[in-house]
């Protein structure tokens, strides 16, 4: 789920850089430092705007000066029992990885309905009910999220289609 | 056991409900005679009333205690009774366990050799009791045991029974002998019927007993009871202590001084923890005194122990002996050569008493002469000495020949071999071995172990039947640790279905709060028998206990019962276990290492092999080598674990440098993409997670990928700005530092034939034309005088000859004539714009390493900038290009001591510039500056040079100064610069630049140039600041030469030139 989150942040600066467009240069520090990365359990998509820069404290030993930049970001959290859109991009036999957005999933062959079968023949292999259903690399799935793991920098979850409205995503 | 008077019996139930009860109408005399063999025990609770009526069938089944008071001392009997009994009532059963059957009955063996076949056949007919109470009518029919003795019995009087011991002996012999041959004389049928009648009452019997109601806890013994006491015996010795009493029950019997205890009996055992001890019942303790002075390996005067009225049941709890089955893996125990190895079921013989192994020889084929009395019996005789025992080899038939050809024999077909006594198949040794003498429990075998029973088939395939190694290593984790906390679920019991969280867990009891259901909130107590751990899909889990698959950890994708499949978290695979096996877990990665190896580690096998770990088990590692070949191997096997180097490079198929966490993909092949996780000289590791295949981990050729996206965007990631927290490249050069003497030009001088205006002097303000140079000085002609005269360079400002503005003429355009001054003065003058430069400069190093930071990148157009920080310049600027050639020259300058001019002419800077650059740039840049410079001058030519020029020069300077802030990275730059100068902008360059002298004015590096090479030098490196300085000259020379010109002190510089050229080198 979608989120605008106030959030805080420290941001370095090397003295060179002291003079009038410092705050500038936090604020671009910020994004390109920020924006795009796993923050523990959310993602961090975009940075809307900071609203708060404070003043700069000198960190004692290295002379790098220290903001505390408050700044409002869209993040996104996937939950459990969230239902997320996403693209198939490797098969095997146990199942097959997706990945929505900057989220892995994988939806085991155990969490999938029954008739949905392993086809190792096809190529590429590929998941298949031999009906409407075919879920090969490529494919737009809709998958419902069970369980969910974060590590530092990243987060994998785990999915499955099993469930009305879930599964491919006919085009 | 002995046997005190006997009481009557029901006085007090027994403290089981196994025990039998008494038959009520013995007589004295029967008990007598049953309890001539057995020494007998009055006990008043044995008998529970009710159960008088089937006494007699009963009895056989509870040899403890039996009516006429007898209590049984042999385990024999009450062994008996345990195999029968387990099945009605486990928590009560006084028996004790198989295993100690067994034992007895070796035990017996020892102590009554002479007995022992009868002695089984007590065993196998649940004997005891049933001769015990046998009735008349029983006498009669059958032979056994129990009848003898009855006889026995009945002849002797107590009085004369010691002497008559032996006699007895014989006439139960000859008892035996006319009752066999009578049976034998009976037609089967009849025998049939005689069996049936004997034994076939048994069910309705303890049917009834079962019926009766007898709370079974009123069973249980009270403080009325005889107290037991554990008395301290000498480890090992427990039965034979036992036996002694018994016999001494005998000797005493019906003598003065009866023994006055009412039971013995030891729960010994090689793993009991009630082995050193004896338990005897009496009723004080110094009726043990008594009983036990004077015999053998018993301690009555150590401490005694008496044991708890509630712990008694616990002394008689049986523990189940766990079953055998084939290909299950269990240790040796017995021949002493093999004590602790592992061996394999391969079948367990009807009884159940004894089990066929399979399990690796330790043979010396004779090598010593001891090992010739090996046999097991040989060795049995010696236990304490098992000497030095040769290591597991299978058995090799040769060997064998070689020394004792006489004792082999076999069939080389089917590979087996009887050797000194020893059967041998497919190289294992095959044995009968009775059950105790296994370790079945806690067995845990490694997979060394496991394997080298797998690698013994023929065709060298390994059969591992993980199957029945996973269920061995699962028995040896019959207990489940539940913990508060745990989720769990009950599945057996009154309180199925219910699921609760543990709140507290003692012992075998686990409080459970419950979650769900009608109980929900509520505490309740379980045992933990029926209980398992219960996850939902999506959970994540760490497996725990005695699983293989101990410590993945992983999230559940199904759960079938109490087996749950889990996705491993490491390898992405999936693995089912049990899901007493599991706890939720909080940690991630759980298995990633062994040792000091972990997933994905690079590490050296051999010399000339590397491999990165891509599967780590409990005891292996699974490796990818450099080959793309896996292979497992154990962490001995591995010479070391080398170290990621953060800096390695290599450089991709077109030269692009290539580092760790560069996302690459390869050329042709497969066109796999993945991140670089290792560099190991011409080879890359890279992971991907679109597969699973050896965890998502492949090996190609550095050579043979192609850059996708570097790390940090060093390539592709323009917008990407300067580093704010390390230095500002625009500020990273000392402005006042900037002394280095202009590089020498070679060919005509620039400034000839310029217009210039005198800066200074007497002649300020005039203009006039150059009609001659040196190096530091210009002979003008001044327009308003006909007159030449000499200026020094740096005093002079070019200017053009139509607009009268100020100039470069060291830029591309071919401003002209600034040659000379550019070179001297634009130490000076140009130092604003050198250090500007000096930034672009630096940049291009910057661009063959890290084009990130480049200013090139930031400032102008990304798509020309994207390669070298040349182009980037050559795009924009003409000028731009020039300083880097500048640059070159500056470095030739050094090397060559400046006897030439740097930029003199297309020669020098080929030569020259790339010699240095190589040198230094030895390493990664060179490839790259190669590139690099080769395209450069394909463009600079084609657009930059000549004419566009001076446009550039003008709008050069403002995106200088913005490519300047973003200027590079200290760090990098650095370590990066010395290459790229040379190898890049300078070696190229110079063929194009030749024709176009004007442009390249010897002098805008030289001046650039000598600001950097300061800054350099602060730096650190030698080598690196030449370079560098040759770098920032070009870019002043491009961006900010236009404006500088005019700063340019030509005068100035030749002077500053020489020596601070020499400072440098």
């Amino acid at each position: 789920m979608f989120f605008l989150h106030n959030l805080e942040r420290r941001v370095t600066l090397h003295p060179s850089y002291f003079g009038r467009n410092m705050h500038d240069l936090v604020t671009t520090k910020l994004v390109k430092d920020v924006e795009g990365t796993c923050a523990g359990d959310y993602y961090i998509i975009a940075i809307m705007d900071t609203f708060d820069v404070s003043e700069g404290r000198i960190l004692p030993g290295s002379g790098l000066a220290e903001f505390t930049v408050g700044y409002r970001a869209v993040v996104w959290r996937p939950f459990k029992g969230e239902v997320v859109d996403a693209i198939a991009y490797s098969v095997n036999p146990h199942g097959f990885f997706a990945q929505a957005g900057p989220l892995r999933l994988f939806v085991s062959s155990h969490l999938m309905p029954d008739e949905i079968q392993y086809d190792a023949n096809a190529t590429p292999p590929q998941f298949t009910n031999n009906a409407d259903m075919v879920i090969e690399p490529g494919t737009h799935v809709r998958v419902k999220i069970i369980g969910l793991r974060t590590e530092v920098g990243e987060m994998w979850a785990i999915g499955s289609i099993n469930g009305d409205f879930l599964g491919c995503l006919q085009a | 056991m002995a046997s005190s008077d006997p009481r009557s019996m029901g006085d007090s139930e027994s403290e089981d409900d196994n025990f039998n009860p008494a038959p009520a109408d013995l007589s004295d005399d029967e008990e007598a005679a049953k309890n001539a063999r057995s020494p007998r025990k009055a006990n008043p609770r044995t008998s529970s009333p009710a159960l008088d009526d089937d006494g007699s069938d009963e009895e056989e089944e509870s040899p403890v205690r039996n009516t006429g008071a007898t209590k049984r001392p042999s385990r024999a009997a009450s062994v008996v009774e345990n195999d029968e009994d387990e099945d009605e009532d486990e928590d009560e059963e006084p028996a004790q366990n198989d295993d100690d059957e067994e034992e007895d009955e070796d035990d017996e063996d020892d102590v009554h050799g002479g007995h022992r076949r009868k002695r089984r056949r007590d065993r196998r007919t649940a004997f005891f009791d049933i001769e015990a109470e046998v009735d008349e009518e029983e006498d009669d029919e059958d032979e056994r045991d129990g009848e003898e003795i009855e006889d026995f019995i009945d002849n002797a009087h107590p009085d004369d029974m010691v002497d008559t011991n032996r006699l007895n002996d014989d006439r139960r012999h000859r008892e035996l002998d006319r009752r066999r041959e009578m049976e034998a004389s009976l037609d089967a049928e009849k025998q049939a019927e005689i069996l049936r009648e004997r034994y076939g009452k048994r069910a309705p019997t303890r049917g009834f007993g079962d019926t009766t109601v007898v709370p079974k806890r009123l069973l249980l013994p009270s403080v009325e009871d005889p107290s037991i006491w554990a008395v301290r015996c000498k480890e090992g010795k427990e039965r034979e202590v036992v036996f002694s009493i018994m016999r001494r029950v005998e000797e005493r019997l019906g003598t003065k001084n009866e023994v006055p205890v009412i039971s013995a009996f030891e729960r010994g055992g090689i793993n009991s923890v009630m082995k050193g001890y004896i338990y005897v019942e009496a009723q004080r303790q110094n009726d043990i005194m008594i009983t036990l002075d004077g015999i053998m390996n018993v301690y009555p005067r150590t401490k005694m122990v008496l044991v708890e009225i509630k712990d008694m049941p616990d002394l008689l709890r049986v523990t189940k002996t766990p079953s055998l089955e084939p290909g299950s893996w269990v240790r040796l125990r017995k021949p002493l050569k093999h004590a602790g190895d592992l061996a394999q079921v391969l079948d367990v013989t009807e009884s159940g008493l004894e089990a066929r192994v399979r399990f690796i020889p330790r043979l010396d084929y004779g090598v010593r002469d001891e090992s010739i009395a090996l046999s097991d019996a040989g060795k049995r005789k010696r236990p304490g000495v098992p000497g030095p025992r040769p290591p597991q080899r299978l058995f090799s038939e040769v060997e064998a020949r070689k020394r004792h050809p006489r004792h082999i024999q076999g069939n080389p077909q089917t590979n087996t071999w009887t050797y000194m006594g020893d059967d041998f198949e497919n190289g294992f040794q095959v044995k009968d071995i009775k059950i105790q003498q296994l370790d079945v429990k806690d067995v845990n075998p490694t997979l060394e172990e496991v394997t080298k029973f797998a690698s013994g088939a023929e065709d060298g395939a390994e059969n591992l039947d993980l199957k029945a190694l996973a269920s061995s290593l699962k028995d040896s984790n019959i207990n489940v640790a539940y913990v508060p906390g745990d989720v769990i679920e009950v599945y057996a019991g009154e309180q199925r279905g219910v699921i609760g969280k543990a709140t507290n867990v003692q012992g075998d009891i686990v409080t459970l709060q419950v979650l769900e259901g009608p109980l929900a909130g509520q505490s309740i107590e379980v045992p933990n028998k029926g209980l398992r751990k219960r996850f939902k899909a999506g959970d994540h889990v760490k497996v725990i206990g005695g699983s293989r698959f101990r410590d993945e950890v992983g999230m559940v994708v199904k759960i079938n019962e109490d087996r749950v499949t889990l996705l491993t978290d490491q390898t992405n695979n999936e693995i089912t276990v049990f899901s007493k096996d599991l706890r939720e877990a909080d940690d991630i990665g759980g298995q990633g290492s062994l040792g000091q190896y972990s997933l994905l580690d690079l590490v050296q096998l051999d010399p000339t092999t590397v491999g990165c770990i891509v599967k780590v088990d409990r005891e292996s590692l699974v490796i990818l080598d450099q080959h793309g070949e896996t292979k497992q191997v154990m962490p001995s096997q591995i010479t070391n674990k080398l170290p990621t180097r953060k800096t390695a490079v290599a450089a991709d198929r077109n030269g692009s440098e290539i580092r760790l966490d560069d996302v690459v993909r390869e050329y042709g092949g497969q066109q796999r993409q993945g991140k670089i996780i290792h560099i190991h000289r011409s080879f890359i590791f890279l992971h991907r997670n679109t597969t699973n295949e050896n965890a998502g981990v492949f090996v190609t050729r550095a050579g043979n990928v192609n850059t996708v996206a570097a790390k940090g965007g060093r390539i592709n990631a323009a917008g990407g700005g300067p580093d704010l927290t390390s230095m500002n490249p625009a500020l990273k050069r000392n402005p006042t530092g900037g002394n280095m003497a202009a590089p020498k030009s070679f060919g005509p001088d620039r400034a000839i034939n310029q217009t210039v205006t005198i800066r200074r002097g007497g002649y300020k303000g005039l203009l006039g034309i150059v009609k001659d140079a040196t190096d530091t000085h210009c002979r003008v002609e001044l327009h308003t005088k006909a007159k030449i005269i000499t200026v020094p360079k740096a005093d002079l400002s070019f200017r053009d000859k139509i607009t009268g503005r100020p100039v470069d003429i060291n830029s591309r355009g071919g401003r002209g004539g600034f040659g000379g001054g550019a070179g001297g003065g634009g130490g000076r003058g140009g130092f604003g714009g050198g250090d500007r430069d000096w930034s672009g400069g630096s940049r291009t190093p910057m661009a063959s390493g890290g084009p990130e930071r480049t200013p090139a990148w930031g400032a102008p157009k990304p798509s020309a900038t994207a390669r070298t920080p040349a182009w980037s310049r050559g795009a924009d600027v003409s000028g731009a290009r020039t300083p880097a050639w500048g640059a070159d020259g500056s470095r030739t300058v050094n090397p060559y001591d400046g006897s030439r001019t740097s930029y003199g002419g297309a020669t020098s800077y080929g030569g020259g510039s790339r010699t240095p650059a190589w040198s230094s740039g030895a390493k990664t840049p060179a490839p790259d500056g190669f590139g690099h410079g080769s395209k450069t001058p394909a463009y600079g030519g084609g657009d930059t040079w000549g004419s566009k020029t001076p446009a550039y020069g003008v709008s050069a300077p403002t995106p200088g100064a913005s490519g300047d802030s973003w200027g590079y990275t200290p760090g990098p730059s650095h370590a990066f610069d010395a290459p790229t100068p040379g190898a890049g902008l300078g070696a190229p360059t110079p063929a194009l630049n030749a024709p176009t002298p004007g442009a390249y004015s010897a002098p805008t590096p030289g001046a650039i140039s000598a600001p950097t090479p300061a800054a350099w030098g602060g730096w650190g490196a030698d080598a690196a600041p030449t370079p560098a300085a040759g770098a920032p000259t070009p870019a002043a020379g491009g961006y900010y030469g236009a404006p500088t010109p005019a700063g340019y002190g030509a005068p100035e510089t030749p002077a500053a030139s020489g020596p601070r050229y020499t400072d440098d080198d």
